[in-house]
């Protein structure tokens, strides 16, 4: 079912949490709602539920105005603490939708049992069904939740922050097996998260929001290739920051430099150099961390003494050191393979500058 | 709360002699303060013989006091539990303003003495209160009779419910029911399928409580009841009269009646927080065995165990209540 948000406004007392947002899930679409906490995102997703009522704006749910009323939405919701009702079993948990029917649509008992042993099944927890909710882990109590949340089958799926209280292992699993099931199943689903890479590795397309305004919305190619704004360049993982253009200290001969604002290159997309070139910044290397299979480096600049991030793959930095001799303490130069630029007075227009791809 | 049989090292380990002491101390002070007032209560009441503790208990006055005693209870605590919940849910689960001041307020019968809060009666309904002269006019009496110790105990038992729900209800938050409401149910299927069954120790702790006061309430009830012998009098006021009238052995005798049935309380609460126990050890043993098949070490404790704070209200709310409630009082 799509999904179209249109003009929605909400405050909470003076803090303005979504602020004039437009928004279309298509149908089938998995989408995830990215931001910092207090981006609103988990207040819109809560709006599209009907569990917030906005100050202003619709929502649209495959044409129709939404109900005010989110019992009659037939949307999923997969609360981040799971909310599962302690004092039932799992089986119950799952059959509660189902049983709250109103008598006319409710299944038979016998159905009803099926059902729920279906979507235990689907969530491989079929053997769990006499068992309470505090005798199960986080992982396992997540997956109930979905169970619990399909019972109804939904038209919408709505998850807040799914995998934010499990562990990284269970959350790597889970994350895989939610886009699994996304694609058996393709109802309609929108999850809050506010990281970056489960936003990037689970969903079609990537909404991102910050105080209470939607920076981008686009896949995860898009967002990340082309950011529309230097919040989202600066989200969407780690960057180097540097006043005018690359390569150039501000002021320094080229005239175009003075207007040209800030320029942004990501650390895995600067080189390490043994010798100046054009367009190069000299730097001396201060500290070198190993984490994984990538390597860190922090270099500082030589005019202007700022910070400068590296990041290469180990084995590519043993060749470097040993090529250049590399230590703390030695002089390099590094060169961007891509720079992206955003004019310092506009706040939208990018600038992937491909005269700047030097 | 019981002390570990071994020391624990660290920060918990007292010599042996404070330990001792201790719990000497705390020993000595309960056999004197509780345990020797209840047994000269029924040493008391049979000196003269099971014959006169027999009569004393089945004279026509004895058995009316019991008979409203009972009465007032069984009005107080439904009534109580009907808007403790109503109280507690409007505080727990939403946001507004005033919402301190209405908290506060619950306490008021806590913190009134009661024979203030008999008093207000006195001044509404009595003949000269603001109420008096409707209340003529209609022929209906509420001072000096039943419906005046029904309302007196109404009062003074109010907070029980509202004091027991309200830490757990908050506690829980509004997840469950938003995730009902989500689902499909109702107002009405939500309350009694989510919210009621999540709180029901709480709920249950607090109808013992409200009842162990409702029985044992003197302040107040004795105010507004007049004193009528074999009509408006309860089982505490009763107890008084006698005594009053130097018939210790029949005043001992309605007091062991009382106190059977605040021990009766006291059984049934002992029992009510062993079943909580229970469930949340075996949660906790359920937790354990999952953690060994399992790899997650993130459990919340949070779910299905709202007792704590239940723990801590029952010695606080012990201070309040006299007869009834101070035999209901610490349990470990």
């Amino acid at each position: 079912m799509s999904i179209e948000i249109r003009h929605l406004h909400k405050r909470f007392g003076k803090t303005v949490v979504c602020d004039d947002l437009d928004l279309d899930i298509a149908d089938g679409e998995l989408v995830a709602l990215l931001g910092p906490s207090g981006s609103g995102k988990t207040t819109l997703l809560r709006v599209i539920a009907g569990l917030e009522t906005p100050d202003a704006g619709s929502v649209r749910l495959h044409g129709a105005d939404a109900a005010s009323d989110p019992r009659g939405r037939r949307v999923g919701f997969v609360f981040q603490h799971y909310a599962l009702f302690a004092h039932m079993t799992i089986f119950e948990n799952v059959a509660f939708g189902l049983r709250v029917r109103p008598r006319a649509t409710r299944p038979d008992e016998a159905m009803i049992r099926k059902r729920v042993h279906e979507l235990l099944a689907l969530v491989q927890l079929d053997g769990l069904a006499d068992r309470y909710p505090h005798q199960l882990s986080g992982g396992q109590r997540q997956r109930i939740a979905l169970a619990r949340a399909l019972a109804v089958e939904p038209d919408v799926l709505l998850l807040d922050e799914p995998f934010g209280a499990l562990d990284a292992k269970v959350r790597k699993d889970l994350r895989r097996w939610l886009r699994r099931l996304h694609d058996e199943m393709h109802v309609t689903t929108v999850f809050v998260t506010h990281d970056q890479d489960e936003a990037m590795e689970v969903a079609d397309r990537v909404v991102i929001m910050n105080h209470g305004r939607i920076e981008q919305a686009g896949t995860p190619d898009e967002v990340y290739d082309h950011p529309k704004t230097p919040f989202v360049l600066q989200f969407l993982g780690d960057v180097n920051l540097f006043h005018g253009r690359f390569g150039h200290a501000p002021g320094a001969g080229d005239p175009q430099a003075e207007h040209t604002g800030v320029s942004y290159v990501r650390p895995h997309e600067l080189q390490v150099l043994g010798a100046p070139e054009h367009g190069t910044l000299a730097v001396t290397l201060s500290q070198v961390l190993t984490v994984g299979t990538q390597a860190r480096l922090e270099f500082r600049r030589i005019d202007d003494g700022s910070w400068v991030d590296v990041q290469l793959p180990r084995s590519e930095f043993a060749i470097l050191e040993a090529k250049l001799g590399l230590a703390r303490g030695s002089r390099a130069w590094l060169k961007a393979r891509r720079v992206t630029r955003f004019a310092a007075w506009s706040d939208g227009d990018p600038a992937v500058d491909p005269a700047a791809m030097i | 709360m019981s002390a570990p049989s071994t020391p624990v090292a660290g920060a918990t380990a007292e010599p042996a002699w404070v330990r001792r002491t201790l719990i000497g101390s705390a020993l000595v002070f309960l056999a004197g303060f509780l345990l020797l007032p209840l047994a000269v209560v029924f040493v008391e009441a049979l000196k003269k013989g099971l014959a006169v503790y027999l009569a004393a208990i089945t004279e026509p006055e004895a058995v009316s006091a019991l008979r409203l005693t009972l009465l007032a209870a069984a009005v107080a605590v439904p009534t109580n539990v009907v808007i403790g919940l109503a109280a507690a849910w409007s505080l727990a689960k939403f946001r507004f303003r005033g919402q301190n001041v209405l908290l506060t307020l619950i306490d008021l019968p806590f913190s009134v003495s009661p024979v203030i809060a008999g008093l207000i009666y006195v001044l509404l309904f009595g003949l000269q209160g603001w109420f008096g002269p409707w209340l003529k006019a209609h022929d209906l009496q509420v001072i000096f009779a039943v419906p005046g110790i029904v309302l007196a105990t109404v009062f003074v038992t109010f907070p029980f419910v509202a004091r027991e729900l309200i830490p757990t209800m908050q506690a829980q938050g509004t997840e469950q029911e938003e995730a009902a409401r989500v689902l499909g149910a109702s107002g009405w299927h939500i309350l009694r399928r989510v919210t009621l069954p999540n709180v029901r120790w709480a709920l249950l702790y607090g109808v013992i409580l409200c009842n162990a006061r409702a029985m044992g309430e003197f302040g107040a009830v004795s105010v507004v009841s007049g004193h009528v012998r074999g009509v408006t009098d309860t089982l505490p006021l009763h107890i008084e009269i006698l005594y009053n009238e130097y018939q210790s052995a029949a005043a001992f005798a309605v007091a062991s009646l009382l106190a059977l049935l605040a021990l009766v309380t006291l059984a049934l609460k002992a029992v009510v927080e062993r079943r909580m126990a229970r469930a949340a050890r075996l949660a906790v043993q359920a937790a354990r065995k999952d953690d060994v098949a399992a790899r997650g070490p993130q459990r919340s404790n949070a779910v299905g165990r709202p007792r704590r704070s239940a723990y801590a209200q029952a010695g606080g709310a012990a201070h309040h209540a006299p007869i009834g409630g101070a035999l209901a009082a610490p349990a470990p």
